[in-house]
């Protein structure tokens, strides 16, 4: 247990010493504040095609629909716990100190954990103040309140911290850092929207990362614009908590993996 | 860097070190269909500097990788008093080695490693600022690692090896970039070391330099332990270890024509 105190305690330095929290809350604030305040400043209404108002309860959970493109940020952020190691070439020194591997990847997961949270936090804040920016500039009330507001930005706040941990697990397996990118945004941009349509295929993707996701977030406008397109009843979505579950689960099948067969690898 | 004889010992604070026996034996490793290690033997001693030495591709640094649990032998055993590196309850305190130079992140400074090394292993952080004396690195702690020359890079490994005050040292190539001065001072201290009890196991290609700190040596070729022994056994009449060395090779040149 000490050894594992240890191990977290390390990672948690290691962290700090860097720059990457400071960039990785910077990130936050430009996925969150900064997206949906510049939504909102130029107005939903006029997007093209345009979007209902700020002052409606579909304007308010447009914009903030538009968190998802943020999930991306701390899944890639995670894959850098592991493949920057072997990338910098720091691996060894890392593995001398803490011999089992395993306990270097839990360590990791948990120091990581803690800045997938942070993230989220600033994310799911900043993204209310963001709206609140827009419709005090134009003079509205937003159509949500700030409870059921930041209560709608905290579910992309807490997939955002699931997804920094699937990052962590997707760059142990991979230990390479251009494959474990390749990996996370071939499957989320590529593979994901690909079994939300394949016919069969819908039936398993409230289980896949995708449609957890949508359960977790809430956000289920693409399905409901795919089902209204093709007349086809688009996947059941499950409830949040199952789709946390589910991407968790997800996270701690990649690091089981990744303590089964990569990291034990010999290091070069 | 301080120009102490022995500061990594004489900081500690220690006049004994209970150092622990390395061996390998009949180590065997293959990297796909190529042999990299056939049959290697070694041991190394508390109390003495031993020297591993090798033509390049010989197995030094895959020997040394599976002494520390980097790698593993497909045959044979590798252990540190008896036990594997990875069985060993507080590793970083039993041995500490020098291998791979960019063993720090770039964009960290030399203080940060040491203090993340230092908080992993488990060692209070006032024993940072101990190393960072200790080789000399005090005044360009707070300079990021990118900015490093490659002695600097040796120092901050050397550093991170002493960071748990170990009774062993592994060392692979530790004099690449090191100054004249940095070199004399390496020499002292692994002989200081050795001479408080503990282990010192060095590889090299330095020769003449190696011949100034060791006192036994062991010799791998083609994957395989050539020689093992003490240096004076080894060098007998030559008049150096180098030309003992060469001697050998050249009389396996001759034997292979």
């Amino acid at each position: 247990m000490r050894q594992l105190k240890d191990a977290i305690r390390g990672e948690v330095v290691r962290l700090t010493r860097t720059r990457l929290p400071l960039w990785t809350l910077a990130a936050a604030v430009a996925c969150g504040g900064l997206l949906t305040g510049l939504v909102a400043l130029t107005g939903p209404e006029n997007a093209t095609p345009p979007m209902p108002g700020l002052d409606t309860v579909a304007g308010v959970s447009g914009v903030v629909g538009l968190l998802g493109v943020a999930l991306f940020v701390p899944a890639l952020i995670g894959t850098v716990a592991i493949t920057g190691e072997y990338r910098h070439r720091t691996v060894a020194t890392t593995f001398l100190a803490v011999p089992n591997r395993g306990r270097v990847l839990v360590a990791k997961l948990i120091a990581y954990g803690g800045l997938g949270l942070a993230y989220g936090l600033v994310l799911a804040f900043s993204a209310v103040a963001g709206i609140y920016a827009g419709t005090f500039a134009y003079g509205i009330e937003p159509g949500l309140g700030l409870g059921a507001m930041l209560g709608t930005t905290a579910r992309y706040g807490a997939a955002a911290a699931i997804y920094m941990l699937l990052g962590v697990g997707i760059g142990a397996v991979a230990r390479h850092q251009l494959l474990a990118i390749g990996i996370t945004l071939g499957y989320f941009y590529f593979v994901d929207n690909l079994m939300m349509i394949l016919p069969g295929a819908n039936i398993v993707y409230p289980f896949l990362p995708g449609g957890a996701t949508s359960a977790l977030t809430g956000s289920t406008a693409i399905l409901e614009m795919i089902a209204a397109e093709t007349g086809v009843n688009g996947p059941v979505v499950q409830a949040p908590l199952v789709g946390a579950l589910v991407l968790l689960g997800y996270a701690l099948a990649s690091s089981a993996l990744a303590a089964a067969v990569s990291l034990r690898r010999d290091v070069a | 860097m301080s120009a102490a004889v022995a500061p990594g010992v004489a900081a500690q604070g220690r006049v004994v070190l209970s150092g622990p026996t390395l061996r390998a034996e009949g180590l065997a490793k293959s990297f796909g269909p190529v042999p990299a290690l056939t049959r290697v033997d070694l041991v190394a001693r508390p109390g003495r500097v031993t020297g591993f030495i090798g033509p390049n591709g010989a197995g030094k640094s895959t020997t040394l990788r599976i002494l520390t649990g980097l790698a593993r032998a497909d045959q044979g055993a590798a252990t540190i008093d008896g036990m594997p590196y990875g069985a060993l309850s507080s590793p970083s305190r039993v041995l500490g080695v020098v291998g791979d130079l960019a063993g720090a992140h770039p964009g960290m400074t030399a203080r940060g490693h040491l203090q993340t090394q230092a908080a992993l292993i488990g060692v209070p952080g006032a024993r940072v600022e101990q190393v960072l004396e200790e080789t000399g690195l005090s005044s360009v702690s707070r300079r990021r690692v990118r900015g490093f020359s490659t002695g600097m890079r040796q120092r901050l490994a050397l550093a991170t090896a002493l960071l748990g005050q170990p009774s062993g040292l592994i060392l692979d190539e530790p004099t690449n970039g090191l100054d004249p001065s940095g070199i004399v001072w390496l020499r002292r201290l692994l002989r200081a070391f050795a001479d408080a009890g503990g282990t010192v196991l060095v590889s090299s290609h330095v020769l003449t330099e190696l011949q100034q700190v060791i006192d036994d040596l062991v010799l791998v070729e083609g994957g395989r332990t050539r020689w093992s022994g003490s240096l004076s056994d080894f060098t007998g009449e030559h008049a150096s270890l180098e030309e003992a060395y060469l001697s050998m090779v050249e009389e396996e040149m001759a034997c292979d024509s």
